[in-house]
Protein backbone atom coordinates (compact mmCIF):
# COMPACT_ATOMS: atom_id res chain seq x y z
CA UNK A 1 0.00 0.00 0.00
CA UNK A 2 1.15 3.68 -0.34
CA UNK A 3 1.61 5.58 2.28
CA UNK A 4 1.02 9.43 2.60
CA UNK A 5 3.29 11.11 5.47
CA UNK A 6 0.84 13.45 7.59
CA UNK A 7 2.91 13.51 10.50
CA UNK A 8 5.52 16.29 9.80
CA UNK A 9 5.02 18.46 12.86
CA UNK A 10 6.47 15.32 14.39
CA UNK A 11 9.41 14.87 12.30
CA UNK A 12 9.72 15.86 8.35
CA UNK A 13 10.14 13.28 6.26
CA UNK A 14 11.13 12.71 3.47
CA UNK A 15 14.79 14.47 3.14
CA UNK A 16 16.15 16.03 0.56
CA UNK A 17 19.06 13.59 -0.87
CA UNK A 18 21.65 16.50 0.32
CA UNK A 19 20.60 16.01 3.67
CA UNK A 20 21.30 12.13 3.39
CA UNK A 21 24.86 12.65 1.10
CA UNK A 22 26.45 15.02 3.53
CA UNK A 23 25.90 12.21 6.34
CA UNK A 24 27.59 9.74 4.07
CA UNK A 25 30.41 12.20 3.57
CA UNK A 26 30.91 12.77 7.05
CA UNK A 27 31.13 9.13 8.12
CA UNK A 28 32.92 8.58 5.04
CA UNK A 29 35.62 10.88 4.51
CA UNK A 30 35.83 13.18 7.67
CA UNK A 31 35.11 11.10 10.76
CA UNK A 32 37.25 13.97 13.56
CA UNK A 33 35.95 15.46 16.62
CA UNK A 34 35.42 19.66 16.02
CA UNK A 35 38.01 21.33 18.66
CA UNK A 36 39.45 18.38 19.88
CA UNK A 37 42.73 18.59 17.99
CA UNK A 38 44.40 20.39 15.32
CA UNK A 39 44.77 17.49 12.68
CA UNK A 40 42.76 18.11 9.62
CA UNK A 41 39.85 15.51 10.30
CA UNK A 42 39.05 17.42 12.99
CA UNK A 43 39.44 20.52 11.16
CA UNK A 44 37.39 19.13 8.76
CA UNK A 45 34.61 18.61 11.40
CA UNK A 46 34.70 21.83 13.09
CA UNK A 47 34.06 23.32 9.58
CA UNK A 48 31.15 21.18 9.22
CA UNK A 49 29.79 22.55 12.27
CA UNK A 50 30.61 26.24 11.91
CA UNK A 51 29.18 25.60 7.75
CA UNK A 52 26.20 24.70 9.87
CA UNK A 53 26.44 27.63 12.32
CA UNK A 54 26.07 29.70 9.16
CA UNK A 55 23.68 29.20 7.86
CA UNK A 56 21.13 28.81 10.82
CA UNK A 57 22.63 32.18 11.79
CA UNK A 58 21.87 33.55 8.14
CA UNK A 59 18.14 32.74 8.20
CA UNK A 60 17.40 33.96 11.35
CA UNK A 61 19.58 36.86 10.99
CA UNK A 62 22.04 36.62 13.75
CA UNK A 63 25.03 38.49 13.32
CA UNK A 64 27.60 36.79 15.64
CA UNK A 65 26.87 32.90 14.19
CA UNK A 66 28.61 31.82 18.36
CA UNK A 67 25.46 32.72 19.06
CA UNK A 68 23.66 29.44 18.36
CA UNK A 69 24.31 26.27 20.72
CA UNK A 70 23.46 22.94 19.45
CA UNK A 71 21.44 20.03 21.69
CA UNK A 72 19.86 17.25 20.78
CA UNK A 73 16.48 18.73 19.81
CA UNK A 74 14.06 21.73 20.79
CA UNK A 75 13.05 20.43 24.06
CA UNK A 76 17.07 20.56 25.39
CA UNK A 77 17.01 24.07 24.26
CA UNK A 78 13.76 24.84 26.04
CA UNK A 79 14.84 23.42 29.41
CA UNK A 80 18.39 24.38 28.96
CA UNK A 81 16.92 27.97 29.24
CA UNK A 82 14.26 27.68 31.84
CA UNK A 83 16.67 25.75 34.30
CA UNK A 84 19.55 28.40 33.06
CA UNK A 85 17.28 31.60 33.49
CA UNK A 86 14.87 31.02 36.27
CA UNK A 87 15.63 30.81 39.86
CA UNK A 88 13.40 30.48 42.99
CA UNK A 89 11.31 33.58 43.33
CA UNK A 90 11.23 34.59 39.93
CA UNK A 91 8.21 35.24 37.90
CA UNK A 92 7.61 33.89 34.73
CA UNK A 93 4.47 34.10 32.32
CA UNK A 94 3.68 31.44 29.38
CA UNK A 95 1.08 30.65 27.43
CA UNK A 96 -2.16 27.41 27.30
CA UNK A 97 -0.55 26.65 23.91
CA UNK A 98 2.73 25.14 24.74
CA UNK A 99 4.12 21.83 24.58
CA UNK A 100 4.68 19.70 27.23
CA UNK A 101 8.44 20.46 26.28
CA UNK A 102 7.79 23.78 28.38
CA UNK A 103 4.81 22.91 30.43
CA UNK A 104 6.51 20.29 32.46
CA UNK A 105 10.17 22.01 33.04
CA UNK A 106 7.89 24.84 34.48
CA UNK A 107 5.88 22.72 36.77
CA UNK A 108 9.36 21.21 38.10
CA UNK A 109 10.18 25.29 38.57
CA UNK A 110 7.07 25.64 40.27
CA UNK A 111 7.84 23.16 43.17
CA UNK A 112 11.29 25.16 42.85
CA UNK A 113 9.87 28.16 44.15
CA UNK A 114 9.94 29.78 40.62
CA UNK A 115 6.17 31.20 39.89
CA UNK A 116 4.58 31.16 37.29
CA UNK A 117 1.39 32.30 35.03
CA UNK A 118 -0.31 31.10 32.21
CA UNK A 119 -2.40 33.50 29.27
CA UNK A 120 -4.85 31.57 27.91
CA UNK A 121 -5.40 31.12 24.37
CA UNK A 122 -8.72 31.84 22.78
CA UNK A 123 -10.20 29.29 20.50
CA UNK A 124 -8.22 29.32 17.11
CA UNK A 125 -5.19 28.97 19.82
CA UNK A 126 -4.49 32.36 18.95
CA UNK A 127 -2.47 34.12 22.40
CA UNK A 128 -3.15 37.83 22.60
CA UNK A 129 -0.27 40.18 23.58
CA UNK A 130 -2.86 41.25 26.01
CA UNK A 131 -3.23 38.33 27.92
CA UNK A 132 0.54 38.50 28.53
CA UNK A 133 0.72 41.67 29.20
CA UNK A 134 -2.45 41.48 31.79
CA UNK A 135 -0.03 38.43 33.94
CA UNK A 136 3.23 40.40 33.99
CA UNK A 137 3.96 41.38 37.43
CA UNK A 138 6.85 43.47 38.77
CA UNK A 139 9.32 39.87 39.11
CA UNK A 140 8.41 38.81 36.28
CA UNK A 141 11.77 37.61 34.63
CA UNK A 142 10.90 35.79 31.66
CA UNK A 143 7.81 35.03 28.64
CA UNK A 144 7.68 31.74 27.26
CA UNK A 145 5.79 31.63 23.81
CA UNK A 146 5.48 29.44 21.11
CA UNK A 147 5.79 30.30 17.90
CA UNK A 148 3.07 28.50 16.29
CA UNK A 149 1.18 25.74 18.00
CA UNK A 150 1.78 21.88 17.10
CA UNK A 151 -1.75 20.83 17.26
CA UNK A 152 -3.58 23.47 15.45
CA UNK A 153 -0.71 25.24 13.27
CA UNK A 154 -1.88 28.79 14.71
CA UNK A 155 0.89 31.44 14.43
CA UNK A 156 1.31 33.84 17.20
CA UNK A 157 2.26 37.05 16.60
CA UNK A 158 5.97 36.82 18.34
CA UNK A 159 7.17 40.34 17.29
CA UNK A 160 3.80 41.92 19.14
CA UNK A 161 5.10 40.11 22.24
CA UNK A 162 8.84 40.67 21.81
CA UNK A 163 8.27 44.34 21.66
CA UNK A 164 6.12 44.31 25.20
CA UNK A 165 9.22 42.41 26.35
CA UNK A 166 11.56 44.79 25.52
CA UNK A 167 9.74 47.58 26.46
CA UNK A 168 9.40 46.32 30.30
CA UNK A 169 12.66 44.64 29.97
CA UNK A 170 11.64 41.02 29.92
CA UNK A 171 14.02 38.07 28.79
CA UNK A 172 11.69 36.44 25.74
CA UNK A 173 11.93 33.00 25.19
CA UNK A 174 10.36 31.74 22.05
CA UNK A 175 9.89 27.89 21.14
CA UNK A 176 10.05 27.84 17.31
CA UNK A 177 9.93 23.58 17.10
CA UNK A 178 7.37 23.74 14.53
CA UNK A 179 8.53 27.29 12.26
CA UNK A 180 11.95 27.08 11.67
CA UNK A 181 12.37 26.24 8.38
CA UNK A 182 8.75 26.94 7.42
CA UNK A 183 7.65 30.47 8.94
CA UNK A 184 10.37 33.34 8.36
CA UNK A 185 11.96 34.27 12.34
CA UNK A 186 14.20 37.43 12.49
CA UNK A 187 15.44 37.42 15.84
CA UNK A 188 16.28 41.16 16.32
CA UNK A 189 12.88 42.34 14.63
CA UNK A 190 10.93 40.09 16.97
CA UNK A 191 13.13 40.92 19.77
CA UNK A 192 13.94 37.41 20.52
CA UNK A 193 16.23 37.20 23.25
CA UNK A 194 16.29 32.73 23.16
CA UNK A 195 15.23 31.12 20.23
CA UNK A 196 14.91 27.28 20.52
CA UNK A 197 14.76 25.19 17.33
CA UNK A 198 14.33 21.81 16.28
CA UNK A 199 16.58 20.51 13.15
CA UNK A 200 14.43 17.24 12.44
CA UNK A 201 11.02 19.14 11.54
CA UNK A 202 11.00 21.95 9.20
CA UNK A 203 14.55 22.81 8.47
CA UNK A 204 14.72 19.12 7.31
CA UNK A 205 17.78 17.98 9.32
CA UNK A 206 18.15 14.21 10.64
CA UNK A 207 16.58 13.81 14.50
CA UNK A 208 19.01 14.09 17.46
CA UNK A 209 19.74 17.67 16.11
CA UNK A 210 18.36 21.16 17.65
CA UNK A 211 19.51 24.46 18.78
CA UNK A 212 19.44 27.85 20.63
CA UNK A 213 20.21 31.11 19.71
CA UNK A 214 21.34 32.86 22.94
CA UNK A 215 21.61 36.93 23.20
CA UNK A 216 22.11 37.17 26.86
CA UNK A 217 24.89 34.40 27.93
CA UNK A 218 24.86 36.44 31.54
CA UNK A 219 21.45 35.53 32.12
CA UNK A 220 22.01 31.73 31.29
CA UNK A 221 23.93 29.23 33.41
CA UNK A 222 24.81 26.17 31.04
CA UNK A 223 22.59 23.26 32.30
CA UNK A 224 25.33 20.68 31.25
CA UNK A 225 29.30 21.39 31.99
CA UNK A 226 32.49 18.96 30.59
CA UNK A 227 35.16 18.70 28.07
CA UNK A 228 34.67 21.27 25.43
CA UNK A 229 38.18 21.11 23.85
CA UNK A 230 39.01 24.40 24.80
CA UNK A 231 41.08 25.84 27.99
CA UNK A 232 42.10 21.89 28.77
CA UNK A 233 44.48 23.75 31.67
CA UNK A 234 41.30 24.74 33.66
CA UNK A 235 38.92 22.59 35.05
CA UNK A 236 36.24 25.67 34.90
CA UNK A 237 33.49 25.37 32.33
CA UNK A 238 34.30 28.09 29.77
CA UNK A 239 32.63 31.50 29.59
CA UNK A 240 32.17 32.27 26.51
CA UNK A 241 29.89 31.21 23.35
CA UNK A 242 29.72 28.72 22.26
CA UNK A 243 31.44 26.46 24.16
CA UNK A 244 29.93 27.38 27.45
CA UNK A 245 26.57 25.47 26.21
CA UNK A 246 28.63 22.51 24.07
CA UNK A 247 29.91 20.28 26.46
CA UNK A 248 30.87 17.18 25.14
CA UNK A 249 31.38 16.16 21.87
CA UNK A 250 28.57 16.93 19.54
CA UNK A 251 26.25 15.11 16.78
CA UNK A 252 28.76 15.92 14.20
CA UNK A 253 27.35 14.12 11.75
CA UNK A 254 23.58 15.10 12.37
CA UNK A 255 24.83 18.82 11.80
CA UNK A 256 26.12 17.70 8.45
CA UNK A 257 22.71 16.82 7.58
CA UNK A 258 21.21 19.24 9.15
CA UNK A 259 23.57 22.12 7.15
CA UNK A 260 21.76 20.54 4.21
CA UNK A 261 18.15 20.45 5.31
CA UNK A 262 18.95 24.58 5.88
CA UNK A 263 20.69 25.01 2.72
CA UNK A 264 17.83 23.33 0.92
CA UNK A 265 15.36 25.80 2.82
CA UNK A 266 17.36 29.20 1.91
CA UNK A 267 17.99 27.82 -2.04
CA UNK A 268 14.02 27.66 -2.10
CA UNK A 269 13.46 30.28 0.69
CA UNK A 270 11.44 30.18 3.49
CA UNK A 271 8.74 32.61 1.87
CA UNK A 272 8.00 30.16 -0.84
CA UNK A 273 8.05 27.13 1.35
CA UNK A 274 5.59 28.75 3.78
CA UNK A 275 3.15 29.70 0.74
CA UNK A 276 3.39 25.99 -0.65
CA UNK A 277 1.92 24.92 2.96
CA UNK A 278 -0.51 27.84 2.86
CA UNK A 279 -1.69 26.51 -0.24
CA UNK A 280 -2.17 23.00 0.58
CA UNK A 281 -4.22 24.02 3.43
CA UNK A 282 -6.99 25.89 1.77
CA UNK A 283 -6.78 23.27 -0.88
CA UNK A 284 -7.35 21.19 2.34
CA UNK A 285 -9.91 23.42 3.83
CA UNK A 286 -12.25 23.35 0.68
CA UNK A 287 -12.48 19.80 0.81
CA UNK A 288 -13.61 19.68 4.14
CA UNK A 289 -14.91 23.26 5.70
CA UNK A 290 -18.94 23.21 5.62
CA UNK A 291 -19.61 19.85 6.30
CA UNK A 292 -20.91 19.09 9.38
CA UNK A 293 -19.65 15.91 9.63
CA UNK A 294 -16.36 17.76 10.51
CA UNK A 295 -14.70 19.61 13.39
CA UNK A 296 -11.75 21.62 12.67
CA UNK A 297 -9.94 23.85 14.61
CA UNK A 298 -7.28 26.47 14.15
CA UNK A 299 -7.98 29.73 12.64
CA UNK A 300 -8.46 27.78 9.47
CA UNK A 301 -6.89 29.65 6.47
CA UNK A 302 -5.12 33.05 6.53
CA UNK A 303 -1.49 33.01 6.83
CA UNK A 304 -1.64 32.67 10.64
CA UNK A 305 -1.50 28.66 10.23
CA UNK A 306 1.44 26.26 9.66
CA UNK A 307 0.64 23.18 7.68
CA UNK A 308 -0.95 21.66 10.03
CA UNK A 309 -5.15 20.79 10.25
CA UNK A 310 -6.70 19.25 13.50
CA UNK A 311 -9.83 17.26 12.92
CA UNK A 312 -12.06 15.33 14.33
CA UNK A 313 -14.92 13.28 12.68
CA UNK A 314 -18.64 13.59 14.61
CA UNK A 315 -19.30 10.69 16.74
CA UNK A 316 -15.84 8.57 15.68
CA UNK A 317 -12.88 8.81 18.34
CA UNK A 318 -10.03 10.08 17.23
CA UNK A 319 -7.88 7.06 18.02
CA UNK A 320 -10.06 5.28 16.11
CA UNK A 321 -10.37 7.75 12.70
CA UNK A 322 -6.18 8.04 12.84
CA UNK A 323 -6.39 3.98 13.38
CA UNK A 324 -9.06 3.51 10.11
CA UNK A 325 -6.60 6.31 7.96
CA UNK A 326 -3.56 4.58 9.02
CA UNK A 327 -4.51 0.74 8.16
CA UNK A 328 -7.34 1.20 5.37
CA UNK A 329 -6.01 4.59 3.26
CA UNK A 330 -2.33 4.27 4.10
CA UNK A 331 -2.33 7.44 5.75
CA UNK A 332 -0.35 8.73 8.66
CA UNK A 333 -1.38 10.95 11.26
CA UNK A 334 -0.85 12.01 14.28
CA UNK A 335 -4.06 11.48 16.71
CA UNK A 336 -4.76 12.35 20.43
CA UNK A 337 -3.26 15.04 22.78
CA UNK A 338 -0.01 15.40 20.97
CA UNK A 339 1.93 16.09 24.50
CA UNK A 340 -0.50 19.01 24.37
CA UNK A 341 -2.86 19.06 27.13
CA UNK A 342 -3.86 22.55 27.90
CA UNK A 343 -3.33 23.34 24.16
CA UNK A 344 -6.59 21.09 23.52
CA UNK A 345 -7.82 22.68 26.98
CA UNK A 346 -7.78 25.96 25.24
CA UNK A 347 -9.75 24.65 21.52
CA UNK A 348 -11.99 22.23 23.45
CA UNK A 349 -10.19 19.13 22.35
CA UNK A 350 -9.40 18.03 26.27
CA UNK A 351 -9.28 14.89 26.96
CA UNK A 352 -10.59 13.17 23.31
CA UNK A 353 -7.96 15.18 21.00
CA UNK A 354 -7.74 15.60 17.95
CA UNK A 355 -6.05 13.58 14.29
CA UNK A 356 -3.43 16.05 13.37
CA UNK A 357 -2.61 15.77 9.86
CA UNK A 358 0.58 17.95 8.87
CA UNK A 359 2.40 18.29 5.84
CA UNK A 360 5.70 20.00 4.68
CA UNK A 361 7.20 20.77 1.09
CA UNK A 362 7.25 17.61 -0.10
CA UNK A 363 3.50 17.07 0.29
CA UNK A 364 1.48 16.79 -3.11
CA UNK A 365 -1.80 18.78 -3.87
CA UNK A 366 -2.93 15.16 -5.06
CA UNK A 367 -1.41 13.55 -1.42
CA UNK A 368 -4.24 16.42 0.32
CA UNK A 369 -7.55 15.26 -1.74
CA UNK A 370 -6.24 11.77 -0.75
CA UNK A 371 -6.48 12.87 2.54
CA UNK A 372 -9.86 14.98 2.30
CA UNK A 373 -11.74 12.45 0.50
CA UNK A 374 -10.69 9.56 3.00
CA UNK A 375 -12.34 11.16 5.84
CA UNK A 376 -15.09 11.72 4.12
CA UNK A 377 -15.22 8.15 3.31
CA UNK A 378 -14.48 7.48 7.04
CA UNK A 379 -17.48 10.25 8.35
CA UNK A 380 -19.96 8.48 5.52
CA UNK A 381 -19.51 4.97 6.36
CA UNK A 382 -20.28 5.84 10.24
CA UNK B 1 44.48 15.98 -0.49
CA UNK B 2 48.23 15.65 -1.53
CA UNK B 3 48.46 18.43 -3.71
CA UNK B 4 46.46 21.19 -1.57
CA UNK B 5 48.89 20.11 1.81
CA UNK B 6 52.27 21.22 -0.67
CA UNK B 7 50.10 23.97 -1.75
CA UNK B 8 49.48 25.26 1.95
CA UNK B 9 52.92 24.30 3.22
CA UNK B 10 54.23 26.70 0.13
CA UNK B 11 53.52 29.73 0.93
CA UNK B 12 52.88 29.63 4.87
CA UNK B 13 57.09 30.48 5.34
CA UNK B 14 55.79 34.51 4.34
CA UNK B 15 53.03 34.59 7.53
CA UNK B 16 55.21 35.86 9.98
CA UNK B 17 51.76 36.14 12.14
CA UNK B 18 50.06 33.32 14.63
CA UNK B 19 46.71 34.19 16.07
CA UNK B 20 45.70 32.75 18.76
CA UNK B 21 41.35 31.55 20.46
CA UNK B 22 40.22 30.55 22.95
CA UNK B 23 38.29 28.11 21.51
CA UNK B 24 38.05 26.65 17.67
CA UNK B 25 34.71 27.69 16.46
CA UNK B 26 36.54 31.37 16.14
CA UNK B 27 39.86 29.83 14.59
CA UNK B 28 37.90 28.50 11.97
CA UNK B 29 35.75 30.96 11.39
CA UNK B 30 38.55 33.51 11.41
CA UNK B 31 40.23 31.44 8.17
CA UNK B 32 37.33 31.50 7.01
CA UNK B 33 36.32 35.40 6.97
CA UNK B 34 40.12 36.07 6.03
CA UNK B 35 40.41 33.99 2.92
CA UNK B 36 36.41 34.98 2.03
CA UNK B 37 38.15 38.94 2.25
CA UNK B 38 41.28 37.92 0.04
CA UNK B 39 43.75 37.07 3.05
CA UNK B 40 46.42 34.51 3.39
CA UNK B 41 45.27 32.77 6.64
CA UNK B 42 46.55 28.96 7.07
CA UNK B 43 44.81 26.69 9.98
CA UNK B 44 47.98 25.04 12.07
CA UNK B 45 48.06 23.38 15.54
CA UNK B 46 48.39 25.94 18.25
CA UNK B 47 51.81 26.53 19.27
CA UNK B 48 51.83 25.30 22.82
CA UNK B 49 54.64 27.47 24.01
CA UNK B 50 51.96 30.54 23.04
CA UNK B 51 49.27 29.25 24.15
CA UNK B 52 47.54 26.59 26.40
CA UNK B 53 44.03 27.18 24.51
CA UNK B 54 41.81 25.35 21.81
CA UNK B 55 43.62 23.07 19.80
CA UNK B 56 44.00 25.14 16.43
CA UNK B 57 45.93 28.83 15.83
CA UNK B 58 45.99 30.47 12.46
CA UNK B 59 48.90 31.57 10.61
CA UNK B 60 48.65 34.75 8.65
CA UNK B 61 50.28 37.81 7.19
CA UNK B 62 51.64 40.31 10.36
CA UNK B 63 51.71 43.26 8.00
CA UNK B 64 48.03 43.08 7.74
CA UNK B 65 47.29 42.82 11.18
CA UNK B 66 45.09 45.95 11.53
CA UNK B 67 43.07 45.32 8.61
CA UNK B 68 42.83 41.85 10.56
CA UNK B 69 41.54 43.12 13.83
CA UNK B 70 39.40 44.90 11.84
CA UNK B 71 37.79 42.26 10.35
CA UNK B 72 37.35 40.38 12.98
CA UNK B 73 35.16 43.20 14.72
CA UNK B 74 33.12 43.00 11.92
CA UNK B 75 32.50 39.26 11.97
CA UNK B 76 32.32 38.67 15.54
CA UNK B 77 35.38 36.67 15.79
CA UNK B 78 36.52 36.65 19.38
CA UNK B 79 40.70 35.89 19.69
CA UNK B 80 42.81 35.19 22.37
CA UNK B 81 46.02 37.37 21.08
CA UNK B 82 48.06 38.08 17.68
CA UNK B 83 52.07 36.96 18.03
CA UNK B 84 54.54 38.14 16.06
CA UNK B 85 55.91 34.29 15.65
CA UNK B 86 58.29 33.24 12.38
CA UNK B 87 58.41 29.45 11.36
CA UNK B 88 61.45 28.08 13.12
Amino acid sequence: MKLYYFDNAATSWPKPDSVIRAMEHFFHRIGGNPGRSGHIKAIEAGKVVLNTRELLASMFNIKDPSRIVFTKNATEALNTTLYGVLREGDHAVTTSMEHNSVMRPFNHLKEMGVDLSVARADQTGTVHVDAIKDRIKENTKLVAVIHASNVTGTINDIEKIGRLCKQRNILFLVDAAQTAGVVPIDVDRMNIDFLAFSGHKGLLGPQGTGGLFIRHEKALDPMTRGGTGSLSDKEEQPVFLPDRYESGTLNVIGLAGLGEGVKFILNHGVESIMKHDSRLLDIFLNEVQGDSRFALYGPCGGPGQTGVLSVNIRDISSSKAGDILNRKYGILTRIGLHCAPRAHGSIGTFPDGTVRFSWGYFTKEKDIIKASRALKEIAGTN
Amino acid sequence: MKRRKRKETGGIGSLEGVITFFGSHHALRAESVLKKKGFKAVLIPGPREISPNCGVALRFDYTAKEDVINIFNEYFVHYEDIHHYPEK
